[in-house]
């Protein structure tokens, strides 16, 4: 066996290359400034200078996190119940809803985010039925609301199948094990059942929240110019502005803080449910 | 003995899965107060389906679960005033050992200190002090099982019920649990009600034993009770080891078998009753032949450690002798030699005529079809025969798929079976025709002898109970030459186990000694 797993090295080598390699360009890009490639590069701070003494910048990032945050508990709090529901449901039941929860992940998303457009937009289903019952004309599209919403329709599915996952792997006999020492649905469910799914919300919030934060399609296509996020910035530096030593810089700003915010979320994770030591070993 | 009353009462109960899989047949059953009551059965028997019934986590079909004179078949297991120690512990994996233990105390809102103080008490209980810390997914089997009971025990449960809770642990800790459970059911004082399929576990510990198959109790007793006088061949086989002999009851305090009438302690059976007669191992003593009841040839002697398994042959086994003829050559080459078909003539028993069909006659005739070059096989297209339920000689042809075909012949014997009166055995076996070759091949010659020959044993008295055959022949299958072999075909005859600690020597004649005592009748 150990022959037959040798055939891989190539494979993992040829990998790494491709994974590494961009990123490692993107850190050399970052720290340095080039001029028209005639020149010899220059290592320099400077980009990261500019972001952090330009406001603009910074709020940009903070809306796009408080975005990011929204979106990941609307999730959590949209995609638990689901999650739970189908949980419970028999296995034939189970088999179906899940089918008809990745369904959609079929169709590319994009595609999905301009049918958006058309149910949000004036004269929409959204509006129309706002209009039924306000009776004022009111457009939901190219506001945050809407970025909101198409956030949370592209990246619920994650959540639920996350949190689904870990509630399916829930050992039956501790829930009866729960009841027989006096808990009554509600509170089987506070103490046992959502403790240990706190590693398939994490999962799921992991899911959830790194995409969202440095999305920059759905801001544009549904926030119109006026919603401008993290991810439009780095989008405009590589391909309108052509400045792509400060785009790889923000997005290294932007990777480092999504690492702390995992580590963060992993913490929290780890003191929820009680177990720092088998913490690793579990996972 | 004190007076106790019942304190659970199982009243007809029945339970279907699945609208037809019926698990419980009607269960009747009392569990007084402060007993330890052991469900006991194998796998499958509807004893964890009892438990859980009593549990709450499943509600009969039918029947009634008195509990102190209420009525809790409809009651959820949170209100119920009884709590259960599961089969794999399901200790809850993100609480210590505290807080599992505390689970049930925090539920009902008691204070700190009171918490603290039952958890200490449970604690030292369980011999577990100084681990309220620890992570329980992180302990021994022995240490999580003790957790999982002091979880259900601080609570003080009037009932406490164990699902097999001693199937994952080793022999060696399952032993030292066995007594560590019994002290603590002694030491708190309440009912226990215990599900096992371990008859040791249960004889050990309890003080009234359930034993269950099918859905159905077989018998409720003490251990000795149960042990002694079993109620039918089901308990008397699961409980210890035992020697089952069908007998007929003479009169009160006479019981016959093997042709002998035998002195016995049991009464309240019909005049010449038919029954089962059980008689324990170590009840039996071995001793000359001319002092012994019964005698027979020592047939083996197993080393057990703390004494010795002798197997006695009381009755001998029953033998059929049929012929193997071996020839050469069972082949059809076809013209251009690149085929070949090959089959077997055999002897069918006239009542068997009926049922054979295609599938059964290839295999009989062992019919093979296959390219000489390859080995590789074709089928067995096309089979031509005439079979009348008369005693006679039919040919049969087989053709392959290609088109080659071979003549046998099938012959419709009346086959006489032994018949075994006192052992209760019959016995037949056939004449059979084999090549060289197919004996060289034979993988495992035992079996394939038995097949050849269609051997097979039964019990007289129930002829769907087979009995096991063994196989003796004169030849060696490597180098065996064209010609005519004798091969038999025989039962055990009827064997009695003793357990002895003195030395028997193998195919000794010897005297089996019992009392009256001794010998325990059953209902058939």
């Amino acid at each position: 066996m150990k022959r037959f797993s040798d055939l891989a090295i190539p494979y993992i080598v040829w990998a790494v290359i491709m994974l590494f390699l961009p990123v490692l360009l993107l850190v050399f890009y970052a720290f340095t400034n080039s001029g028209n490639g005639m020149v010899s590069f220059t290592l320099t701070l400077e980009h990261f200078a500019k972001f952090f003494t330009d406001t603009d910048f910074l709020q940009v990032t903070g809306k796009s996190i408080m975005i990011a945050i929204k979106t990941t508990l609307l999730c959590v709090f949209l995609g638990y119940p689901v999650a739970y529901f189908i949980a419970n449901s028999d296995e034939k039941t189970r088999g179906i809803l899940i089918l008809a929860i990745t369904l959609p992940m079929w169709i590319n998303m994009l595609v999905r985010t301009y049918a958006w457009i058309g149910i949000l937009t004036e004269g929409g289903i959204v509006s129309r039925i706002i209009k039924v019952f306000t009776g004022k004309d009111y457009e939901v599209l190219y506001t945050e609301a809407a970025v909101l919403i198409g956030m949370v329709y592209n990246f619920l599915p994650f959540m639920i199948l996350q949190v689904n996952t870990s509630l399916c792997k829930l050992d039956k006999s501790l829930l009866d094990a729960a009841n027989d020492l006096g808990a009554n649905a509600f509170e089987r469910f506070i103490k046992v059942t959502l403790p240990l799914s706190v590693p398939g919300i994490v999962s799921g919030i992991s899911l959830v929240f790194l995409p969202a934060v440095s999305s920059f399609f759905i801001p544009k296509l549904l926030g119109g110019g006026q919603y401008f996020l993290i991810g439009n910035v780095i989008e405009n530096q590589f391909i309108t502005v052509g400045e792509w030593n400060f785009g790889s810089a923000i997005s290294m700003i932007m990777a480092v803080i999504m690492m702390l915010t995992m580590y963060v979320v992993r913490r929290a994770e780890d003191k929820v449910s009680g177990k720092e030591e088998t913490a690793n070993e579990k996972r | 003995m004190e007076e106790r009353k019942p304190l659970i009462q199982f009243e007809n109960i029945v339970m279907i899965f699945d609208e037809n899989q019926v698990v419980l047949k009607g269960i009747n059953l009392d569990i007084m107060e402060n007993e330890f009551v052991t469900l006991l059965g194998p796998s499958g028997c509807g004893k964890t389906t009892l438990l859980r019934i009593l549990g709450g986590f499943l509600e009969p079909t039918e029947g009634k679960v008195i509990f102190d004179g209420e009525d809790i078949a409809k009651l959820p297991p949170y209100k119920r005033e009884l709590n259960t120690v599961f089969q794999k512990y399901a200790l809850f994996p993100h609480l210590n050992v505290y807080e599992n233990i505390a689970f049930g105390l925090r539920l009902k809102k008691m204070s700190k200190d009171i918490i603290d103080q039952k958890v200490m008490k449970m604690l030292k209980l369980i011999g577990l002090e100084g681990y309220e810390k620890k992570n329980v997914t992180l302990m021994s089997g022995g240490q999580q099982q003790r957790v999982a009971i002091a979880r259900a025990l601080v609570n003080e449960p009037k009932v406490l019920l164990l699902d097999e809770p001693l199937g994952a642990l080793d022999l060696k800790l399952r032993k030292e649990m066995q007594y560590e459970l019994k002290r603590i059911q002694q030491e708190v004082g309440i009912t226990f009600v215990y599900v096992t399929h371990d008859q040791e576990e249960a004889l050990t510990m309890s003080d009234k034993i359930v034993v269950m198959k099918d859905g159905i109790i077989q018998q409720i007793g003490s251990p000795i009770d149960i042990y002694n006088e079993p109620s039918n061949r089901f308990v008397a086989d699961f409980i210890g080891e035992s020697n089952i002999i069908p007998g007929i009851m003479k009169r009160d305090c006479v019981v016959e078998f093997n042709d002998t009438e035998f002195e016995c302690v049991d009464k309240d059976f019909n005049e010449n009753e038919p029954v089962d007669i059980v008689l324990r191992p170590e009840d039996l003593d071995i001793v000359p032949v001319e002092e012994g009841k019964l005698t027979g040839l020592v047939d083996s002697v197993l080393f057990k450690g703390m004494h010795y398994e002798v197997v006695v042959e009381t009755v001998p086994g029953t033998s059929v002798t049929v012929r193997m003829k071996v020839i050469k050559n069972n082949e059809v080459t076809s013209e251009d030699g690149k085929e070949k078909i090959s089959a077997n003539d055999f002897f069918v028993d006239i009542d068997d005529v009926e049922s054979l069909d295609d599938k059964e006659i290839i295999a009989r005739a062992d019919a093979q079809a296959w390219y000489t070059e390859t080995d590789e096989l074709m089928s067995i297209s096309k089979l031509e025969y005439d079979l009348k339920k008369e005693e006679g000689e039919y040919q049969v042809t087989f053709t392959s798929s290609s088109g080659l075909s071979i003549e046998r012949t099938i012959s419709v014997v009346d086959q006489k079976f032994v018949k075994n009166k006192k052992a209760n055995e019959g016995i037949m076996a056939f004449n059979f025709f084999k090549t060289v070759d197919e004996l060289e091949e034979a993988q495992a010659i035992d079996t394939d002898l038995k097949t050849w020959a269609n051997a097979q044993a039964w019990k007289l008295s129930d002829e769907s109970q087979p009995v096991e055959v063994y196989v003796d022949y004169d030849f060696d299958p490597e180098e065996v030459k064209v010609g005519t072999y004798k091969v038999t075909f025989s039962t055990a005859g009827q064997e009695m186990k003793i357990r002895t600690t003195d030395f028997v020597e193998e195919g000794k004649e010897v005297g089996i000694s019992f009392g009256p005592e001794d010998i325990h009748v059953m209902k058939k």
